[in-house]
This record gives C-alpha cells, structure tokens and sequence, in this order.
C-alpha cells in the first residue's frame, strides 16, 4: 500500500484502470439500482419552495434559557427547550390557523436556538397574526422572527424551470463536446453525470434530506464538478491519441489507460481540494447553523464531488473505451493484440508517448524542440 | 523570462491588488443580500399574462412605494413575468410585505380646496382642514385624529399611505404638478369603471365606460359634485381633478383636459387596473430576522477562511514552491472577486446572496484545479527527465488549453442557468460565471509568468523543491542543452 502511493507521488502509476472499472462498475450498478428504488419507494422531501406552505423560525431569547435553567437543574442545553415545549408551539400555531403544524426544536452553537414550524396556513389565516402569535408563545418580539411563505403554483414553476434549464444545459453540453472531440465522448460525459445525479438524489431520498432551492444549486454545481473533471481526462486522451504514430501498435483499451493513469494525481489532488471547502463548509455549516441551509449544501456537494470524481475516471472513460473499441481501426488494433498474445500494450503506449513527445534522453530532433506536443 | 511576461506578471499584481485598494478606498463594500442581512424578500406573479409595458409600470410602482420605506439598497428585478423585491436591512417587515404588490384601490374623492404645497401657511391650513373634517365624521377616533393632526402639521406632509384610509379626508400632492389637495372621503372606487382609453379627438381625452352599478354610483356623485373637481387617486398621488360638467352621464364620461399622449394612456391605464397595472400574487414571501442574517453571514465567511487555509496547506505541502503560486493565485482571485462583488453593488444595487457566496466558496476548488492542471503537467515532464525551467515553459499550453476546455464547459452551465432560472439558482450561476472568467484570466496572465519565474530563478534544477521526485533519480540525462519553450 505505502509502495503503491510512493509509486504514485513519483508518477509510476500504470494500473489497468479500465479492467479495474469492470469490477468497480458492478458496484456503482447496485448502487444506482439502490438510489433508483429509493427514488420511487421513499420519494423526495421536498421544502416549501416545491410544495408550498410556510415556516417560521422562532429563536429562543437567552433570558428564558436563563430562567428555565433554575428550575432546570440538570443542564443548560435542553434548558429552553424545557421552559416552552415544542408542543406549546404547536398549539399555538394551531390556534393561530396553522393545523398540523411540524415544530421542531433545533439547537444551534454559536447564536440562540430556534423552534422551526412548518405548516399550511388555514383559509381564514393570516401570517402576520401567525407569526404574532409564535413569538408570543416563546415569549420574544415579533421582528426576531424569520419567515417565508410560498404559494403552492410556485414549487411547480420552480420545478419545471429547473428541469427545462436542466435539458437545455445537457443539449448544449452534449453539442460542446461533439464539436470539441466527438460524440461518443459526449455519450460517456452524460452518463457520468446521469449516474452523478442518480447516485446524489438518491442519497437524498434515502436519508430523507429536504430538497430545497440551494439543494437544487448543489446538484448543478455537481454536474458542473463532473463535466469539468471528465473534460480534463477526455482532453489528456484526445491529445495522446493524436501524438501516437501508428495506431495499429496500441488498442485504444491501453492509449485510455495511460491517459486515466496520467490524469489520476490531478484528480485525487484535485478532489482533495475541491472536499476541503466544502468539509469545512460542513463543519462550521453544520456547527453554526444546526440543520441550517448551509449544512445540508454542503453534504450535497460532498457526496456529489467525491462521486463525480470517481465517474470521470470510472465511468465516462470506460465508456468512451467501449464505444470507440467498435471503429474499425481499434477492432483491428484489438483483435491484432489478442492474436499476439501482447497484453502488456499499455507499456508500449506509454513508451510510445515517452518517445514521441519528451526525447530527452536520445538526441533531440530539431522539430520538435520545446515542443509539448 | 520573457519581458512580456515580467510585464504581465507585476500587471496582474497590480490590478488584482489595486482594485481592491480603490474598491477599499472608495468606501464600497459588497451590499448583502436578504439572507445575510435579514430583511424582506417577496417574488410577486401576475395573476394573468402581462405584457412588458404593465410589467415595467409595476415595477415602477413598486420601487417608488419601496423609497417611501426607506431602504438604502431595494433590488426590484424582473424576471420574465416575475417581479423579484429585494429589501435587505428593511426595519418594518410586515408593513414592507404588505406594501409590496398590494392592488391599491383608485378611488374618486371629491376636492375640498386646492393648495399651493410650497406655501407653509397654505399647507398648514390645508392640513387643519382635514383634521376639522376628520374630527368631524369621526369623533370617536378623535384624540388619535388630533395626535395624527399635530404630527402632520409639525412636518408639512403629505398623508402617508397607511392613513391613506377611504372613509378619511386625506391631503395628497398631484401627480407631476406643483398643487396639493385636500380630498373628502371616497365616493367611488376603481371598480365602478369597466374600460377606459385614451383616444384622440382634436386632443387627447380619455374616455371612460362605467359598469352598470357604477354608473349609478357616478350619477349620484355628479349631482351632489356638479360644477366642482373631483379628483381621481392612486397611491396617494392625484391623477387627474376634472369638474364634473353634467349630472347624467349614462354609463360614459370623457376627461378631457391638456393632456399629451403619455399623461392620457397612463390615466386610461390607471382607471383601467387600479394603482399596479397587473394584479399580483405574492408567490413566495421571505422575512429573515437580523440575527438569522449575521449567523449565517458569520458561518459563510469562516467557513471560507478555514477552508482556504486547508487548501493553501495542502498546495504548500504537496507542491512546495510551487504552492506559494496556488495561494498567490487564490489572494489575486479573492481580491478581484471581491472589488468585482462591490462594485456591482454599488453601480447596481446587486445584492451578495447566500447562494452567491456558496458558488464563491465552491469555485475556489475551480481556481486551485486551474494549477494542479498546470502543475501535475510540468511534473510529468520532470519526471521524464526535461529541466524545470523549460518544463515550466512547455507545458502551459497544453496545461492551459485543458483549463479553457474545461471552463468553457461552467460557463456554459452558469450561462443556461442564469438565462432560465430564477431567484436562489440565478444568484449562484451568476457568481459561478464571475469566478470562472476570473479564473481563467488570473491562469494567464498571473500564474504562468509567475511559475515560469520560480521554475527560473528559485528552483535551480532541483525538482525536489516543486514536489517532484524523479522515478529513479540518475539514470537521466542532465538537460543541459535545453532552451526555452515556445509556448
């Protein structure tokens, strides 16, 4: 293991990154079908911003922590919680208008806890008097309230906005990278991302996490993350596969594994990089905001980011390999390295390459001097 | 190193940190957004298909009803048909929210007396007036009348819109005219009227058809009005004052006066819907407490300054010398990013949203990956035995045509996103699409002469101080007869 990343740090990386894929892949399959079912069996928990209705955020004052904690002699945390119940909230917004509202109780490090209800204003309702009648019952002003109520029409419109920006956006992208490489690689970034998307909304379903707006953004910034990754591997392999003289030496099974074995550094650093913020996102989200807005982002972001690494190189690529393994100039290259036995084409790929592009050892041909290329 | 590129480098130092010095200097900071500072955000759809025209006026309505709050940064945006207000920092939510988007009534008030407003005499007996009659209709209310009176009469203002009750005399200012009123209460209101144009007839009138029930309504008021101006209302503002000239009109009145075209389609427009040309639904209404703002604005920003941390550690670590570029390039990035943030909303009123700032903290990965992509290539090349200095050289292109490639493909998302979306969504394609560009100029025009003067002057062909460790160190070849790259 310590051999295999000292190899790595060194650039002396040359696994069969493909056929480990195959094997790997059976996993993201199960994973997919899991995610799939979820979808369908527990749907998403869609926030107010899809299906309507409204909430309020009450903050609890310090002063009534204060006083609930003399008769409160066990701790101070729950203190508030103690001196008004969530059931006392609940009861409260029912007289108010708000039937069934969801209380919950939410502790938060850093600034005053809050009481967060959710609930569907009645027909005779009106949210001024709910929110009155709220921060009488925990006992603070009015104007320390946070609020939002949305229409039901408007979680559809929202919905059907983002899905048409959503095709739109796959459209474009598809014709980009057509014109840019070709179209089986449009192919295999689409399903990258398709499985990116699967796998992240999944995991919201399964673990019921609110989908709200900034859930929606968190999504996009990870097809964002995913294309942009498998870009940079799909640029290294079309770059290598001009400079490569002679096709009929080399599968295209080996030209794309020493282009994954090439890109995997700037990956892994990369994604390190990339996880960091959005660790630290989480933590201090997480530690400053209790469930807040930006906790749940962040945990979006990081399943997303860690999966649309690993997409690019296990997914997109593979993909791509499988398709361009039917031209018929990789067949033949195929079927020729089969016939000979020769498994060890990707050593003569990479060699290749070496002597292609970075003649230093040997003289060096005037033409290509300084020349990357 | 090339001169070009000395100048490029000190370039780009220079207008990195000296538009944060300006921005600095200048007083500007980035406006915060509902979300981080609290206050109040409410996403208004017509209730039937609007045109451009009744959208824009709207809008205009909106805003000069939001000034009266007082709010030091209102952000009223359309987009498509909906109207976005944004009033971050605004003290009184409710009275905010209310405001917003209500249909106000247009009523018909007869007039008590014309004023000149500039007269501080006039306007104090005006206002006297109104409280007289007030008391009068009202003597239950009267002490609060008498307060409202003697407040009113201290400032010389004009009735607010929330005493701007139907059943009150009230003093308004006319619209575009130097003349207050002193107005009885309503005696119609806008719902009397069924259709109303403006057509020209030797000169512009606008002509009215009233509902079967208004007419009735219009005939009783012409009889007790007869010979006197009655004036129409909107928002606290009288539209027009006509002398009513006959006491039947049978369903149809003419306004005539000296109206141009504009002032006649407006009133036509005015008498048709009421104060806002489209009547809207308030879609999703917003009040986030002071408090609520600052946490979540305190939680962002240490989130990103521990997060940077971690990062520039990392890049050290990992990339050495090398690292030092990374964190340099994040410090021109962040100070663009931010002079950039403040000038939008000082020029633009464009507020930081919480989604603005979560694609800002997200694209710092976008900005370190623009060098791990440079800097993974020149270690390649090291490692298959080219001197550092021309490696720095040579790989750029490739290093940087990869970045382009992959940056294209963000903004066309950010752009996709920011056409077709709208609200939480919008904000962060935004300031993804900002991040992005900036990006890919600080690659050029910062980072690379910047590499290419470490890899030259501080490495000394030691590739141990970029992170490198060469496969077997030995058996290649010294680069002795290398020369610059042609990239």
């Amino acid at each position: 293991m310590i051999a295999a990343l000292r190899g790595f740090y060194r650039g002396e990386n040359s696994w069969d990154i493909l056929r480990l894929s195959r094997k790997v892949l059976l996993g993201s399959a199960a994973a997919v079908l899991i995610c799939v079912v979820a979808l369908f069996v527990r749907g998403l928990n869609l926030g107010i911003e899809f299906e309507g209705g409204s909430v309020w955020e009450i903050p609890v004052p310090e002063e009534a922590q204060g006083a609930a904690a003399d008769d409160a002699a066990d701790g101070s945390g729950d203190a508030a919680a103690d001196s008004t119940t969530t059931d006392d909230v609940a009861s409260a917004a029912a007289e108010a208008g708000v039937p069934d509202a969801r209380v919950q109780f939410v502790v938060v490090t850093g600034s005053p806890d809050i009481f967060r209800v959710r609930g569907v204003l009645g027909p005779d309702a009106d949210s001024a008097a709910v929110a009155g009648a709220l921060a009488d019952a925990v006992g603070v002003d009015v104007e320390s309230l946070s609020s939002r109520q949305v229409s039901p029409s408007f979680g559809d419109e929202v919905a059907g906005k983002a899905r048409r920006a959503l095709v739109v956006f796959f459209v474009l992208i598809a014709l980009y990278l057509w014109f840019r490489f070709e179209w089986k690689m449009s192919v295999g970034a689409l399903i990258a991302v398709g499985h990116d998307i699967v796998l992240t909304v999944g995991a919201y379903a399964l673990f019921g996490f609110e989908v709200t707006p900034a859930t929606v953004v968190a999504f996009l910034t990870i097809m964002g993350y995913s294309l942009y990754d498998t870009i940079v591997v799909f640029d290294r392999v079309k770059s290598n596969e001009r400079s490569l003289p002679a096709r009929s030496h080399f599968t295209y099974h080996a030209l794309a594994n020493v282009s994954l074995n090439q890109v995997l550094t700037r990956s892994v650093n990369t994604s390190i990089t990339s996880v960091l913020p959005v660790l630290s996102l989480l933590v201090v989200g997480a530690g400053f905001l209790g469930a807040g807005t930006l906790a749940e982002f962040a945990t979006a972001l990081l399943i997303g980011l860690l999966v649309g690494s690993y997409s690019s190189i296990f997914v997109a690529m593979p993909t791509v390999a499988w398709l361009k393994g039917y031209e018929p100039g990789w067949a033949a290259a195929q079927a020729a390295a089969d016939a000979a036995g020769r498994h060890d084409s990707m050593e003569a790929a990479t060699q290749a390459l070496a002597a292609e592009s970075y003649t230093r050892s040997a003289p060096p041909r005037p033409r290509k001097k300084g020349r990357r290329r | 190193m090339r001169r070009s590129q000395i100048v490029s480098l000190l370039l780009a130092i220079l207008i990195g940190f000296g538009s944060l010095a300006g921005v600095l200097a200048a007083g500007w900071a980035p406006v915060l957004g509902v979300q981080l500072q609290g206050g109040v955000e409410v996403l208004l759809r017509p209730t039937a298909p609007a045109d451009d025209e009744q959208l824009d006026r709207a809008i205009e309505i909106i805003r000069s009803r939001v000034d009266a709050l007082g709010v030091a940064e209102p952000d009223i945006t359309r987009q498509g048909e909906q109207v976005v207000v944004q009033l971050p920092g605004v003290k009184d939510k409710q009275r905010a929210v209310d405001l917003v988007g209500q249909t106000a009534e247009l009523r018909f008030r007869p007039v008590l007396l014309t004023f000149n407003p500039f007269d501080e005499a006039e306007f104090g007996s005006a206002l006297d007036l109104a409280g007289a009659y007030n008391g009068a209709v009202d003597p239950e209310d009267d002490t609060e009348a008498d307060t409202e009176t003697v407040e009113a009469e201290a400032s010389l203002d004009f009735t607010l819109p929330e005493d701007d009750i139907a059943d009150q005399a009230v003093v308004l200012p006319g619209r575009g005219e130097p003349v207050g009123y002193v107005l009885g209460p309503a005696e119609l209101t806008g719902e009397a009227v069924a259709e109303a144009a403006a057509t020209f007839n030797n000169a512009w009138v606008v002509n009215v058809d009233l509902t079967d029930e208004g007419a009735v309504g219009f005939d009783e008021m012409a009889a007790r009005y007869f010979g006197q101006q009655v004036a129409i209302v909107l928002d606290g503002v009288v539209e027009s004052a006509p002398v009513i000239r006959a006491t039947e009109f049978g369903g149809t009145a003419v306004i005539s006066g000296t109206f141009d075209e504009d002032g006649a389609r407006d009133l036509a427009v005015a008498l048709r819907f009421g104060a806002l040309p489209v009547e809207f639904e308030q879609d999703d209404v917003r009040t986030v407490s002071a408090t609520l703002g600052e946490g979540t604005l305190r939680a962002g920003v240490i989130a990103g300054v521990v997060g940077l941390i971690l990062v520039g550690l990392y890049m050290l670590v990992y990339y050495r010398l090398l690292g030092i570029v990374a964190v340099a390039s994040l410090a021109i990035s962040g100070s663009v990013l931010w002079s950039l943030i403040s000038w939008l909303g000082e020029s633009r009123g464009l507020a930081l949203t919480l989604a603005g700032t979560t694609g800002i903290i997200v694209s710092i990965g976008v900005q370190v990956d623009s060098n791990i992509v440079y800097y993974e290539r020149i270690k390649e090349e090291v490692r298959r035995g080219r001197a550092v200095r021309s490696a720095a050289d040579a790989s750029f292109k490739g290093a940087f045509m990869t970045i382009v490639w992959a940056d294209l493909a963000s903004l066309i998302g950010a752009g996709v996103l920011y056409q077709l979306t709208s609200g939480t969504v919008r904000g962060f394609a935004l300031y993804l699409g900002l991040a992005t560009l900036i990006d890919l100029a600080v690659s050029y025009f910062f980072m690379r002469p910047l590499v290419v003067f470490i890899a030259r002057r501080l490495v000394n062909e030691e590739p141990r101080r970029l992170g490198v460790l060469r496969p077997a160190d030995g058996d290649v070849a010294p680069a002795a007869t290398t020369t610059g790259g042609t990239s």
